[in-house]
């Protein structure tokens, strides 16, 4: 009985939590609130891909926003040029991030030790000029704009309400399948690489096939956050997608702390939230404000290398901590 | 195209590759020593134009003068980064490690637009305007300036690795971290000295283009990602290939900018690298590097 309690209370606060998180559009009618707590929806479904590729399978990438930027161009250029329907856009980005993700970490990941970084952050930068010099596809510097609101036929998500709803909608769903994944038999290999990855090879683990696989699901997370993005702000550039945002990501993912999907979720929350904290604490005034966001990228850089020496096993260390008081590592 | 013009562009290709084989040294220094890729060695590029900018502009001094408090005070900005955040890791995980480095890249490069503002700055050319010709090409004195510290630089480092005590430690320790500890090798003093190095170098780097091409808080990471893929191309860990990797990466981009455009030079040096990560990840001059179970 005091089992079954056990096994079931994180299923409920997961629920509860899910629950809380759909129902803010009904309780405040802050459309700058609502817009803040969008991005942090769009990063969270990022950091869900950050948390399976660096807290699962042992690896970090420094591309990632290239894939976010890709998913958002794909899309946007489809939609605004080509006419297509809006899911359409959607599924795009979702494919050619995931072709991308293959092609980049099928080379990558037959080397030992850490190549995937370098040839991530070599990829990023790729695309960081591509992004700029493609004008004909992504607009230039400047950027495009006037990507209409996402839309299934006559329907069209135009409010800050409905676009909240969608964007953690599908990131409440990207979290569930994520969490049915790291407790299904890849979940179980991908912990076991994590441990020792000779260990893993003589138990029989593909390793090779298994970060690949990884990689293109984290790849495919970011194109389709970037997808949704585009439509929901309606304008990208450049500079939403630069190595910067790759660096932030990876802060998220190391505060997150490995093997767990909810540190890393409440990690990009927090980060997200850094430079827009007024809209959750209210009264916060303007040259406060400013000082904080002068200094975000110093809490970034902090932040990183804080958890690396003092916390390495990030957020999701304390939160398990929280859940068993008895300190009894699982 | 003429021979005049082709001379024009192996001129600058010289020039740009110097700079990019001084900053693959320092990722190869480090390697090294900690077999942990420096994602900061940009940023000690960045430093050592910004700092002798500081204390040129700012503090008066006399240029020389400048440009030593510039170069010295980058290498102490390495001592601290890897007192303070490399040796502190102390089981020495190289993801760890690496992230940490990620971490330093960025907070380094906050810092100096704190402390130095968001402009660009500028030095002085070291030895006043002028150009010489070189059968026809074009050759500024600056450039023989940045080819002249490259090529100090690369004999004062091959002085210390081959001719003396020190030198040798390091190399064992690069050879075999373990082995040199058992014979009486201080490994940690290694990789406090190898940052020195890296910085160093850096610091020279971005020190000796500063007056052709201005520097700002945020030029490391481009630079940064050009050394290091300067580093594979020659194979890392091998001081000569990391010299050798520069050049030839140097040359590739002007070469490219030549006969191809220049829209996309910036591309070529990560083009070069994942290629060479994908074909050849032991570089030009690595041997084969494959791991055996």
């Amino acid at each position: 009985m005091r089992r079954d309690a056990r096994t079931l209370l994180p299923y409920v606060v997961v629920a509860l939590v899910a629950v809380a998180v759909l129902t803010v559009p009904l309780l405040t009618a802050d459309r700058y609130l609502l817009r803040v707590l969008t991005f942090v929806g769009v990063n969270v479904i990022i950091v869900t891909g950050m948390a399976l590729l660096f807290g699962y399978a042992g690896q970090v990438s420094l591309g990632h926003a290239a894939f976010y930027g890709i998913g958002a161009y794909a899309s946007a250029y489809v939609v605004v040029e080509l006419g297509w329907p809006w899911l359409a856009g959607v599924l795009t980005a979702v494919l050619v991030t995931a072709a991308g993700g293959l092609l980049l970490a099928l080379p990558s990941l037959r080397l030992k030790g850490h190549y995937l970084a370098m040839a991530t952050l070599g990829f990023g930068e790729i695309m960081r000029v591509v992004f700029t010099e493609a004008r004909t596809v992504t607009g230039g510097p400047d950027g495009r704009s006037g990507i209409p609101f996402p839309s299934v036929g006559e329907w069209t998500l135009d409010s800050a309400g409905a676009n909240y709803w969608l964007v953690w909608g599908a990131a409440v769903v990207v979290l569930v399948l994520a969490a049915n994944l790291v407790r299904s038999r890849p979940g179980r290999a991908m912990r076991a690489l994590h441990g020792s990855e000779s260990g893993a090879m003589a138990c029989g683990i593909d390793l090779v096939g298994l970060k690949v696989r990884v990689f293109v699901i984290s790849a495919a997370l970011a194109g389709f956050a970037g997808a949704l993005y585009a439509h929901v702000v309606g304008f990208i550039s450049p500079s939403t997608f630069s190595l910067h945002v790759s660096v932030l990501l990876v802060a998220m993912a190391v505060l997150g702390g490995s093997r767990s999907l909810a540190g890393p979720v409440l990690a990009a929350t927090v980060l997200t939230m850094i430079p827009f904290a007024d809209a959750v604490i209210p009264g916060l005034s303007r040259s406060a404000l400013e000082t904080i966001q002068s200094f975000q990228e110093d809490i970034y850089g902090l932040t990183i290398i804080g958890v690396m020496l003092f916390v390495p096993g990030g957020l999701a260390a304390a939160l398990r901590r929280v859940a068993s008081p008895r300190g009894r590592e699982r | 195209m003429g021979t005049t013009e082709l001379l024009q562009f192996a001129l600058a290709g010289l020039k740009n590759g110097s700079i990019y084989a001084l900053v693959a040294l320092g990722f190869t220094l480090v390697y090294a020593a900690t077999g942990v890729i420096n994602f900061a060695q940009g940023e000690f590029y960045m430093l050592g134009g910004m700092l002798s900018v500081w204390a040129y502009a700012d503090l008066g001094l006399p240029l020389p003068l400048a440009a030593l408090v510039g170069v010295a005070a980058t290498a102490l900005v390495g001592i601290v980064f890897e007192l303070t955040a490399i040796r502190q890791r102390k089981d020495g995980d190289p993801l760890a490690l690496i992230i940490i480095t990620v971490g330093g890249s960025m907070l380094l490069s906050s810092l100096a637009r704190h402390l130095f503002g968001p402009n660009e700055r500028a030095l002085p050319l070291f030895s006043g305007g002028g150009n010489v010709s070189v059968a026809g090409a074009v050759l500024e004195v600056q450039t023989i300036w940045i080819v002249g510290i490259t090529a100090v630089s690369v004999a004062g480092l091959w002085y210390l690795y081959n001719r003396t005590a020190l030198g040798r430690a390091m190399r064992a320790c690069a050879v075999n971290r373990d082995a040199a500890r058992i014979v009486g090798i201080d490994t940690r003093l290694m990789v406090t000295v190898s940052f020195v190095l890296a910085a160093t170098l850096g610091a020279l780097a971005g020190l000796a283009v500063t007056p052709l091409t201005q520097t700002a808080f945020d030029v490391g990471p481009s630079v940064g990602i050009k050394g290091f893929a300067a580093a594979i191309l020659g194979g890392l860990g091998n001081p000569i290939a990391a010299v050798v990797g520069g050049l030839v990466l140097g040359m590739l981009e002007s070469l490219s900018i030549a006969f191809i455009s220049s829209t996309y030079k910036d591309a070529i040096a990560l083009i070069v690298l994942l290629g060479v990560l994908f074909v050849r990840p032991q570089g030009l001059l690595g041997r084969s590097g494959r791991e055996k179970v």
